[in-house]
């Protein structure tokens, strides 16, 4: 009896310390979610953010682009992190959004692939990529893109859940996520290892899941293949640009790099934003928030970008 | 206590009370699917306004940003695995389980229910990355190879080989309890009447536990049927009707995990995704309807 009573006792206090814990502080609260793409950065700007505001608290949880959307329209989430362009049915709605960083899609082989150095040293072009991931033909041959005898044909993979990654690469060619014909697989890793393995392979990836961003080496397995911008077969110095992390960020920080499948990351809000906590983050964000876009993997906007972006929230 | 509850409540009160409290109870359980059913009507309602019913099931021109809702495909990427993981498992369970329960001694068949116990205990992404690990590397570099065929190894047949693999646990263990249950007075009497052990088996106790032995393999079915997140990770998830089993595939509970929550922020994608559903609550539906009405005939004859 007196060892029930105790646990009731204990349970009760647990309880109570449980409450105090949640109930105690008075803070303020912020709910971001959103895209895959955008959720390292929006872990480590809220960090940083915490640290100058101690006041304000933040729940960052990654669903995807589209989940973000709706918690935004629903009023469950004050932010969304959005990866991807808004379809024409969803910019009916009373949406703000605001471009908080910038990164890129790169289109992977196989180290494995016996013409890697061909692969290399020539790239391909908008024209032959586009064919190779849009048109759904299973018999491109490596032979037919490098000018070589090779037989072996090309093994396109793609993502099958949904991702801003496969719909910014695809609206390169003017499509949607959909229209990428190949085999599917789950989330970025998934998508590099399967690359990775099949010598004929080639796919996309996000630059964070290309290069190992504390080394900027790229990843082992998957290469980039490079793209073969002004068509005359040979990739130019002005075009290699796909040597480690360093070099590709600056590539699509000066537009060397095509947009898309270079391409901004938003935050977004339903209506203009009130809350002086939200607006006080989202300027942080755009100005002392930029030094930590590169760190992370990400490219910093260009300071007319800053500025528009800034005006909107006056 | 008691005292207080005869004072305050007589119990023929008390009873009806009670009765009252099962029937609620039975009868939203009785409801639930038709909940389910209705809710998942009202959400695909705006599909099927805009877009004739028969085409959708007939068609497999998949691309909804541009209006085409063809769910051929994924129906039967569906059935594909399901059958195929039926067709690898369901043998294999029934002469375990014949095994297991006739034949073996005691401790194997104590350590096969622990084996059940664990493999039913693994997660689903579990044997999703299994599969991913050995099973597609199995088919793509020795199966196929093998065979003179050329194959990613993403493909209809990994799903079906992770799905059989997840359906051993449920299907063995329900085949292993209906075996046990019948009567050991029916096999002496086929014994002394002088039939083998193998005819007894096949004549009195497969015989005796039909019944039971379709409803643990039609168990399995559903259990492959509705199966998602480790076939997604190995069967290709390619919108086509597959011609062979190295061919990829996408079955719907693929289709609805890997768009759900990406895609409810566009009006007809999230409207398409619960039909997908539907479709998927249909044919469960009939699958458990026919299967009853089956074994409803066998309890008659």
């Amino acid at each position: 009896m007196r060892i029930k009573s105790l646990l009731i006792l204990f349970i009760t206090g647990l309880f109570a310390a449980g409450l105090l814990s949640c109930g105690g502080k008075k803070g303020r609260n912020a709910t971001i979610s959103g895209a895959f793409a955008l959720y390292p950065l929006g872990v480590k700007w809220t960090e940083q953010y915490k640290a100058v505001n101690p006041g304000l608290r933040f729940d960052v949880s990654a669903g995807g682009a589209g989940k973000g959307l709706t918690d935004v329209l629903a009023g469950a989430a004050d932010v969304a992190m959005f990866s991807r362009q808004l379809t024409d049915a969803e910019k009916k709605k009373d949406i703000w959004v605001f471009a908080v960083a910038k990164d890129a899609v790169l289109p992977t082989f196989s180290r494995h692939n016996p013409d890697a150095a061909l692969i290399r040293k020539k790239g391909l072009t908008e024209a032959q990529l586009k064919d190779v991931y849009l048109s759904g033909k299973n018999n491109i041959s490596w032979g037919a893109l490098l000018d070589t005898s090779g037989t072996h044909n090309v093994v396109v993979y793609t993502r099958s859940d949904a991702a801003g990654a496969a719909d910014t690469w695809a609206a390169y060619f003017g499509g949607k996520q959909e229209n990428i014909k190949g085999t599917g697989i789950y989330g970025d890793p998934g998508l590099a290892e399967a690359v990775g393995k099949d010598a004929n392979g080639v796919g996309f990836n996000n630059v964070a899941y290309v290069y190992d961003i504390t080394t900027g080496k790229k990843r082992p397995g998957i290469d980039v293949i490079p793209i073969d911008r002004n068509g005359n077969r040979q990739i130019d110095p002005g075009e290699d640009f796909y040597e480690n992390a360093d070099s590709i960020l600056q590539a699509i920080s000066d537009g060397r790099y095509p947009s898309p499948p270079a391409r901004d990351l938003y935050f977004i809000t339903k209506g203009k934003p009130t809350d002086p906590d939200i607006i006080g983050f989202l300027k942080w964000v755009l100005t002392d928030g930029q030094k930590y876009v590169k760190t992370a993997g990400y490219v910093p906007l260009t300071d007319a970008v800053i500025k528009e972006q800034l005006q909107k929230l006056q | 206590m008691v005292a207080l509850q005869r004072l305050i409540i007589p119990s023929k009160w008390a009873d009806r009370i009670s009765d009252g409290w099962l029937n609620i109870a039975v009868l939203f359980l009785i409801l639930l699917p038709l909940v389910i059913g209705t809710g998942l009507v009202i959400k695909s309602l705006p599909l099927l306004e805009k877009v004739p019913l028969g085409a959708m099931l007939s068609s497999s021109d998949w691309s909804p940003q541009q209006g085409h809702f063809g769910f051929f495909a994924f129906i039967m990427g569906s059935v594909w695995v399901t059958l195929l993981s039926f067709v690898l498992s369901a043998p294999v369970c029934l002469l375990s389980a014949i095994y297991l329960t006739e034949y073996s001694p005691a401790w194997l068949t104590q350590a096969m229910y622990f084996v059940i116990d664990v493999l039913a205990g693994i997660p689903s992404v579990v044997y999703g990355v299994w599969g991913v690990l050995v099973v597609v590397p199995l088919l793509a570099d020795y199966v196929a190879p093998a065979l003179g065929l050329t194959t990613t190894g993403y493909c209809l047949l990994s799903g079906g080989i992770v799905l059989a693999i997840m359906a051993v646990p449920y299907m063995l263990n329900m085949l292993m309890e209906v075996l046990r249950s019948v009567p050991i007075e029916l096999k002496e009497a086929s014994l002394s009447l002088g039939a083998t052990y193998w005819e007894t088996i096949k004549w009195i106790v497969l015989r005796k536990g039909l019944t039971g032995i379709i409803a643990a393999l039609s168990l399995g079915v559903s259990k492959a049927l509705g199966e998602t997140i480790a076939v997604l990770m190995v069967v290709g998830n390619i919108s086509k009707v597959p011609s062979s089993v190295f061919d990829g595939a996408y079955p719907l509970p693929a289709l609805i995990a890997n768009n759900y929550g990406d895609m409810m922020s566009v009006p007809l994608y999230d409207s398409a995704l619960m039909f997908a559903a539907l479709i998927l609550f249909v044919i469960i539906l009939l699958f458990n309807s026919i299967t009853n009405i089956f074994l409803y005939r066998i309890k008659e004859v």
